[in-house]
């Protein structure tokens, strides 16, 4: 009991100071590949208050109090700027238009979501934490319903958070997508709780109660 | 004490139950039950279901569902001794060689219009030389910022970009990022297969559109300066590709597209003119027409190896163990024939390809003189401590159980739309009966439905036959599949969500995971129930009725477990109303609708004869 707590703080303490790190050497590396890939990092520029829209073609997307603040991937080192990439471009393919909204009064995915479908102006919206547990919900469900919900942040990859935003599009389209398929791995649990545990604890410090939605304008770096 | 009946209709899928009272000649119906025939019809298997649909019927007059000794007398009817067995064959298939054309439909391609150019990979689109048009092709590991950049930069470099073909999804990605305006075909599976450097050409078109280009042989043959000989051959191409959004035609040195009849065996139809040899793969239509011009039938056979050979052997087999008679003995004795179009997947496509195929859906139905009833009486009895016997005639039950119908007379036919069969009746004035079984009812629809539908579980096809669609348009209302909406005051249950759902129950609503839309899955179902039911009935009207003119037929009631089905009986009613018929679903005894005719009538029959009880 003992090893492993510590085992678990020693990878907390690792991945803070990774942080401390800025990320721009990783990213070069990545660009330099003869295949380039994602954008390593974005910015996140607050621009008040985030209103209901009234645009059918609007998903939002909302973010929790954290997300690429206090955090900059998510549990399996996901950069949350692929996170966020990946789910407007899967939003953007099917001809609809992506939004972030941050919501800070609250680090509960479900509730967050359901803010998120509310504030969009097709009724559908994700909400995302910064360790990766994803849900897509409706302004009309109750809030701990969902149309789908993605419970174990460490199996999500950034295909899966494409495929995530193409059927929240779809969703908003009034078409009726497959779900997107789930992996599951019994082992997540044992591995994983006791770190998304402490996350959450770090996450919660990123609260505050008072604290209304806030439209979000993403750019990302390349 | 006046004495306690039991009729017992022992169906091919349903057991039915009639609970009545016989005094002097008289019958008060008590009441009525069924339950799902355990095993087949016929056999000692039976006994089980006998018992529950038993228990259910006393449990309704307030007794123990173990009370049989309050029943004085079991009747069973002599059970038609008919089976039946359905099977599908396709009988087309496409062929792409040399991966000639891309003819899927992804949901979200990228861009609008038509480009033509040699193809060429992202990796070496900066070294192709300028003024020659290409076809870019993108791998999925090219992230579609960067994909965007690359193509951008060859643009500016003076290279024309004519169109792409990619493999992950971000064909309206890649068509908002770059500066041109072009046809962008995505999500082509396998794009490694992508022929490199031969001459191509992508078509994609406005939302809301078809392609029109790339399926006309002649907007081929103008794109790839084709002689009359080569236009001949690029047709399967055209035809492969009409009604999609998108399209990607590449010209190889022999490449083509065919269509290719699968040879699905030969029926041998043995009639009172001989035997007849057709082909499965002539369709339907041909197959129909032998089968009429050899009436009477003797025996059908499949030819020995072939799918339809195995089926006719299965059903030969199934029969003869259940009489005991040997296989020779046993004879196919009607076959229906339905074509049907089923979504395959084309043989070396590239992008998962799917095309309708030209299949053919077959019931076959063997008949013989007797099942060994008195077996299952024996069994019956010892079970329940009562009395069993063999009474009638299914069909002269059924018309006597149909006749309690308001609104009927003699002379009366009936159908019987049953799982495994379409049976007729007719009773003349004088009482005489004729009655005809043929192949092909509830569950060669399912059969049909399922292979059109391209889904696996039965239970599935049998649900979208039972029950009307809708789509959930949200949380608080559906669209009927009539186009009216509906409103709940609840929110429905979030897997429902934009989905296509079957009417279970009023309230309840079952999620189908198709994505196809609700129009397309009603014609399948109702074209399905026509062409089994509105055919079969016609064709069993056709053979009982006087001269074979169904005009002479006065009344018509649909009985059985399909008639209860919500657009089959109107289907029919609907039919026959054109010959001046009245035909409708029967309501037995005023109250059972179309159910229980055989068992109301045993008990019926039982009271008539006035036979003693003890």
């Amino acid at each position: 009991m003992v090893s492993l707590n510590e085992e678990v703080i020693r990878k907390v303490i690792a991945e803070v100071l990774a942080e401390m790190v800025p990320s721009s050497e990783t990213g070069k590396k990545a660009e330099s590949a003869s295949v380039p890939k994602a954008a390593s990092s974005m910015k996140l520029v607050e621009k008040g208050e985030a209103e209901k829209s009234s645009d059918p073609r609007d998903v939002a997307i909302g973010i929790s109090p954290g997300f690429g603040v206090g955090f900059n991937e998510t549990i399996v080192g996901t950069p949350h700027s692929e996170v966020l990439r990946q789910l407007m471009a899967g939003i953007e393919e099917e001809g609809l238009k992506p939004r972030v909204v941050r919501v800070s009064h609250t680090c509960d995915v479900a509730f967050i979501g359901k803010k998120a479908a509310e504030l969009s102006g097709s009724g559908i919206g994700i909400g995302v934490l910064s360790r990766g547990t994803t849900v897509i919900h409706q302004k009309d469900l109750s809030p701990l319903q969902n149309l789908e919900l993605f419970p174990q942040s460490p199996l999500l990859d950034p295909e899966t958070f494409r495929a995530i935003g193409r059927n929240a599009a779809k969703y908003a389209k009034g078409e009726s997508p497959v779900p997107v398929p789930t992996k599951n791995d019994p082992m997540a649990r044992p591995r994983y709780q006791g770190l998304a545990a402490l996350l959450h604890n770090k996450e919660m410090r990123f609260v505050d109660p008072k604290k209304g939605p806030v439209e979000i304008e993403v750019a990302f770096d390349r | 004490m006046v004495p306690i009946v039991a009729g017992i209709d022992i169906g091919n899928s349903t057991t039915e139950v009639a609970l009545g009272k016989v005094e002097n000649g008289q019958v008060e119906f008590l009441s009525s039950s069924l339950y799902q025939t355990t095993g087949l019809k016929g056999t000692t298997q039976n006994v089980r279901g006998v018992k529950m649909a038993l228990g259910l019927a006393l449990e309704k007059i307030g007794f123990g569902r173990e009370d049989f000794s309050k029943i004085d007398v079991i009747c069973i009817n002599e059970a038609a001794p008919v089976i039946g067995d359905v099977a599908m064959e396709n009988i087309s298939e496409t062929i792409v060689t040399e991966s000639t054309m891309i003819g899927h439909n992804p949901s979200t391609p990228g861009g609008v219009g038509v480009g033509k150019g040699r193809t060429v990979h992202i990796n070496d689109l900066l070294d192709v030389e300028r003024g020659s048009p290409v076809i870019v092709v993108i791998p999925s590991n090219w992230d579609y910022e960067a994909a965007s950049e690359a193509i951008n930069s060859a643009i500016e470099k003076g290279i024309s970009v004519e169109g792409a073909i990619c493999q992950g999804d971000d064909g309206v990605l890649i068509a908002n990022r770059i500066s041109k305006v072009m046809p962008i075909v995505d999500e082509v599976m396998s794009i490694e297969k992508v022929p490199l450097g031969m001459f191509a050409c992508v078509e994609v078109a406005p939302p809301g559109r078809v392609i029109e280009v790339l399926s006309n042989p002649y907007g081929i043959a103008t794109i790839f300066s084709l002689s009359p000989e080569e236009t001949k051959h690029v047709v399967p191409v055209a035809r492969a590709l009409i009604g999609n959004r998108s399209a990607v035609v590449i010209k190889t040195p022999s490449g083509e597209v065919k269509e290719r009849r699968i040879p699905a065996g030969e029926l041998y139809i043995d009639g009172a003119s001989g035997r007849r040899t057709v082909n499965v793969e002539s369709g339907a239509e041909a197959i129909m027409k032998a089968l009429v011009e050899s009436q009477p039938i003797k025996n059908i056979f499949g030819q020995p190896g072939t799918n339809v050979g195995g089926m006719m052997e299965r059903v030969r087999r199934t029969m003869s163990n259940l009489t005991g008679l040997p296989v020779s003995d046993i004879h196919i004795k009607d076959l229906l024939a339905v074509d049907t179009l089923v979504p395959q997947k084309v043989v070396g496509g590239i992008a998962g390809e799917f095309s309708q195929e030209h299949g053919v859906a077959l019931a076959v139905m063997v008949e013989t003189e007797k099942l060994p009833m008195s077996q299952l009486a024996e069994a019956i009895s010892q079970e329940t401590g009562v009395r069993v016997m063999i009474g009638g005639v299914e069909a002269e039950m059924a018309v006597r159980g149909a006749l309690t119908t308001p609104g009927t007379k003699k002379p009366l036919a009936i159908l019987d739309l049953g799982a495994g069969s379409t049976d007729a009746s007719l009773m003349k004035e004088n009482g005489d009966i004729d009655l005809i079984h043929l192949a092909g009812a509830g569950n060669m629809v399912n059969t049909i439905i399922a292979s059109e539908l391209g889904i696996e579980s039965m239970e599935l096809a049998e649900s979208i036959k039972r029950y009307p669609l809708c789509k959930v348009e949200s949380p608080f209302h559906i669209r009927q599949e009539d186009g009216r909406v509906r409103f709940f005051d609840n929110p429905l249950s979030p897997n429902l969500f934009g989905k296509n759902a079957l009417v279970v129950e009023d309230d309840i609503l079952m999620p189908l995971e198709l994505d196809i839309p609700v129009e397309r899955i009603r014609e399948i179902r109702r074209r399905a129930k026509r062409e089994v039911f509105v055919a079969n009935s016609m064709r069993a009207l056709e053979r009982v009725s006087p001269a074979g003119n169904v005009r002479l037929l006065d009344y018509v009631v649909l009985v059985g477990g399909s008639a209860l089905d919500f657009e089959i009986p109107s289907m029919i009613t609907d039919a026959l109303s054109r010959f001046g018929v009245v035909a409708g679903q029967g309501n037995i005894r005023g109250t059972e609708g179309p159910r229980n005719a055989v068992a109301t009538g045993l008990v019926l029959g039982f009271a008539s004869k006035g036979l003693p009880v003890k």
